[in-house]
């Protein structure tokens, strides 16, 4: 019993060292690459898990990569074509409440990766069937299957981590998540109009035969995360027998009832939220084709241009975290983050200028928004709420990108790119209006929004009591934030949330 | 000698310089050429004296110290002679016998002609068509492998008495080959509609050119002829009379942020007969091929730099002759409509261009006032916010003092 604790909490408190002054004799019969407890078989994990999100990630942005082609191969307009990408969001503003009630209660995390990943491959290659049998409506058939499968993947993703890593290793885990998810819809941007032209000349002709082909191709990376998601569950399952460890689990805790105890600057910051990400997305769905026709772009060009805010919220995010966590004043943050992209969308709108330079501040401010706005809803809502919140906030916002996406594609189809970009301007200024609104509320009310780092240690250290999550909670709540991040795009909060809590939980007599 | 293409960007605006705009509104004055708001139109078929009626359209455009003359024929190919006068009074004289003669010099004035401020012409030559299959280079010249072009003088025209309509201050020519071997146009056929202005608007349809009463329209339309392929482009062949001095007028494009009234089309195209204000030529570089044009029916269209038209002989046009003598400097272009993928002539057979003709200044099209308005609000309201905010919380913090806590 000794020794399987010893083990157990050699693999839960990770490192190389004390797994090897921990384990003794029985699971050292076999190789590190198959021992659950050692660092290399654990290596191995953390590449599957990877992987496991790389297929949907990639496929997410597919009709954004092909917008002409299929426009032009499917024969519809941008208001049709941006349903692709409202039918994805549709189940989620109800999925976001239940992912991690179904991997808790339903399926268990293992079953629940394989199930969601099935949904996301066979999501994809009905979408390249509605392409190869020409019919739109098969292909919304398979967004919004895929949108079943893909954001719930993200919540069995973050559980593995946090059921294989904990502590200090989890920032890197979640670091290299992110940044596989990144990878491939930067790869995803920059590679399938190439692949569509080397089908083209394949098959001889454009049209929604090849463009099925080039969608099912992409599809392959859909099989490899689910072959992940097997393999995955196999050596879960071994680690579970041979370490007798438990099976992961969300923690989350959703009471819809609790909606009615949201305070103001939650509201404020929801708004704030959703009218921002309705500004960034379906701006990316629709560039390539603004850069193309606006700014005389290429195709390969206009591709890596959209790209750009993917790219750059990799790195950024980890360093805009440490800067949020370094300096606090959240508030003040996202304040520069919003006005920041309303820049941008101005520069994109009014100038000529070349779009480099507003893609690079659009994917900076993006990534900042997200480090300092997502903390927020932690300190304004209690432990016990903090998945319903999260749940809300995801909710909606799926919410408002459904809606806005088809809006966005009718103002396209009717008024062109200027009104479209003024649209955009008029969402990311309501958004600013919140946060000037949340910020005097908050001045106001005497909150502690927008405390710098120093008065919030302050604070914690008067409070230590609320701040001592236990286990489940801190996994709950690491898990809701970073499921919400890694699908929006960052890991800074993880990094605030452990890095404070480590400062806590090492003590040094704070306490 | 390369008739280059210039290209202006700015915010939309073909804005002239400032001390140009200063130097043309002390010249105002005598040259009368700097736009009228409002024009008196009136269009007339100018009646054959001598035998079969003919097509002989003349518009006559009456400002209050300006007239324009627009006159459209079909006599030829079809042909437009744009003049401008510094009075109200000018009129046009037609002398049938010598406009019918092989040598028409002389058939065509406007009187007087010592207030003849400007004058030029275009002409509609041929009508072209390219193969496109297999050419993945749309901007190319030419885009494909050409048939055998269309030429517009062997066509038959309608009686455009029947289209005139005073209520729109248009008319149609209508017309097809004479000689139809191959029945390409049993079905179709290819029409010019000339509309006139009496002030400034902007067209419901589609590419939605803003006119001034200085400008008529013109609008090409291509419909029912049967390709002689499955990927075929169209094409015009347009030639027109020299700008001030020996060169050819000179083809811009407009590059502009706005595209509010034909959405994904950033450009605007001009043909300048010489340097601001003179007479111009103004397009979208878009054509249709749908009826009500929408963004999906789009089809790009590529303008080929001017170069003198001496080495082939060109159909001539009896009217161009006739006003301005037997020269033949003329300048030719060709536009072509279409890309070898996406929406073409295929789909419905059915493509549609539109023009401006003008003197003065270009129109301009400038940010719609909804842009502007919410623009403002969206600027205004934050910042406003921002401010009433900082104001009360100031007044609200003077109001009570610090309270230093013991601990």
């Amino acid at each position: 019993m000794e020794e399987e604790d010893e083990e157990a909490r050699a693999l839960l408190a990770g490192g190389p060292d004390e797994a090897d002054s921990g384990a003794p004799a029985a699971p050292g019969a076999l190789p590190a690459l198959c021992d659950p407890s050692r660092l290399a078989h654990r290596l191995l994990v953390l590449l599957l898990m990877c992987f496991l999100g790389f297929g949907s990630y990639f496929c997410y942005d597919n009709p954004a990569a092909l917008q002409t082609q299929i426009k032009r191969d499917m024969q519809v307009n941008t208001t049709k074509f941006m349903l692709l990408y409202a039918w994805y969001s549709w189940p989620n503003v109800v999925l976001c409440f239940f992912g991690g009630f179904l991997i808790d209660r339903v399926f268990g995390i293992r079953w629940g990766a394989i199930i969601f990943s099935c949904f996301v491959c066979i999501g994809q290659v009905i979408f390249a069937l509605g392409g190869i049998f020409n019919a739109f409506w098969l292909m919304e058939f398979g967004r919004f299957v895929f949108g079943i499968g893909g954001e719930s993947l993200a919540v069995a993703q973050n559980t593995y981590a946090v059921s294989w890593f904990k502590g200090k290793e989890l920032n890197l885990v979640f670091g290299l998540q992110l940044s596989m998810a990144r990878i491939g819809s930067t790869v995803n941007m920059n590679l399938m109009g190439w692949l569509y032209s080397k089908i083209e000349a394949l098959l001889g002709s454009a049209g929604h035969t090849t463009l099925g082909v080039t969608l099912m191709i992409g599809g392959i990376t859909c099989v490899l995360s689910l072959i992940c998601a097997l393999a995955l569950a196999y050596l879960d399952q071994r680690a579970e027998r041979i370490l007798h460890k438990e099976q992961g689990k969300t923690g989350e805790v959703i009471k819809l009832t609790d909606v009615k105890d949201f305070s103001l600057p939650l509201w404020l910051i929801f708004i704030i939220c959703v009218c921002y990400y309705v500004a960034v997305f379906p701006f990316i769905g629709l560039g390539k084709v603004f850069f193309t026709e606006k700014f005389g772009f290429s195709s390969q060009a206009a591709s890596a241009i959209n790209s750009v805010v993917y790219v750059i919220s990799a790195p950024m995010s980890p360093v805009f975290g440490l800067l949020v966590d370094k300096t606090g004043r959240n508030i003040i943050w996202v304040l520069c983050a919003v006005a920041a992209t309303l820049v941008s969308h101005m520069m994109l709108a009014f100038t000529m200028w070349n779009p480099w330079i507003a893609m690079c501040l659009l994917g900076i401010s993006y990534s900042l928004l997200a480090c300092a706005l997502w903390p927020m809803v932690a300190f304004v809502v209690p432990e016990h709420q903090l998945g319903t919140a999260y749940g809300f906030m995801q909710s909606i916002q799926n919410l408002g990108l459904a809606v806005i996406s088809i809006i966005a594609g009718m103002i396209l189809d009717s008024r062109g790119y200027l009104f479209l970009e003024v649209f955009f301007i008029a969402c990311v200024s309501l958004s600013l209006l919140s946060v000037v609104l949340l910020y005097l509320v908050n001045r106001a009310q005497g909150g502690n929004l927008n405390y710098s780092a120093r008065q919030r240690e302050e604070t914690k250290f008067s409070h230590t009591e609320s701040m001592q999550a236990d286990g489940d909670m801190e996994v709950s709540w690491m898990m809701r934030t970073q499921k919400c991040r890694i699908i929006l795009g960052d890991i800074c909060f993880t990094l605030l949330k452990i890095y404070s809590n480590i400062k806590i939980h090492n003590g040094q007599g704070l306490i | 000698m390369r008739y280059s293409v210039e290209r202006g960007w700015g915010w939309g605006r073909c804005a002239p310089s400032p001390l140009l705009l200063l130097t043309l509104l002390l010249f105002a004055a005598p040259f009368g050429l700097l736009g009228e708001e409002t024009r008196q139109v009136s269009l007339e078929v100018i009646p054959n004296s001598l035998g079969a009626p003919q097509n002989l359209l003349h518009i006559r455009a009456v400002g209050t110290n300006s007239t324009l003359h627009y006159v459209w024929s079909s006599l030829g190919p079809p042909a437009v002679v744009l003049v401008a006068t510094d009075t109200p009074h000018s009129t046009l004289s037609v002398n049938w016998s010598h406009l019918l003669s092989p040598e028409p010099d002389g058939g065509l004035m406007v009187l007087p002609k010592d207030s003849i401020q400007f004058s030029s012409a275009l002409v509609f030559t041929r009508l072209l068509e390219f193969d496109s299959t297999n050419v993945s280079d749309t901007a190319a010249e030419p885009p494909g492998r050409p048939y055998p072009p269309y030429s517009l003088a062997d066509f038959s025209w309608n009686n455009i008495t029947d289209s005139l309509d005073p209520a729109t201050l248009s008319a149609t020519f209508q017309g097809h080959p004479v000689n139809d071997p191959t029945r390409t146009f049993a079905n179709g056929s290819l029409a010019f509609r000339v509309q006139a202005f009496s002030r400034s608007s902007r067209p419901a349809q589609s590419p939605r050119l803003l006119h001034t009463a200085d400008t008529c329209q013109l609008e090409v339309a291509l419909v029912g002829a049967s390709p002689r392929g499955n990927r075929s482009l169209f094409g015009l062949e347009v030639v027109a009379t020299l700008g001030q001095g020996p060169d050819c007028p000179s083809m811009q494009e407009q590059h502009s942020i706005d595209d509010e009234y034909a959405p994904a089309v950033f450009q605007l195209d001009q043909l300048l007969w010489g340097s601001l204000p003179s007479g111009f030529a103004q397009w979208r570089p878009v054509a249709y091929s749908q009826k009500q044009g929408d963004r999906a029916s789009a089809l790009p269209c590529h303008a080929s730099p001017l170069h003198p038209a001496l080495a082939c002989p060109l159909p001539q046009s009896p009217i161009v002759r006739a006003f301005f003598g037997s020269q033949n400097n003329f300048c030719a272009f060709n536009l072509t409509f279409g890309a070898s993928t996406g929406p073409g002539y295929w789909d419905q057979h059915y493509l549609s261009w539109s023009m401006l003709l003008g003197v003065g200044f270009p129109p301009v099209d400038s940010l719609s006032p909804l842009v502007l308005g919410i623009m403002a609000v969206a600027l205004g309201a934050p910042g406003l916010m921002l401010l009433g905010g900082g104001l009360v919380l100031l007044l609200h913090h003077k109001k009570y003092s610090e309270y230093q806590s013991i601990n």
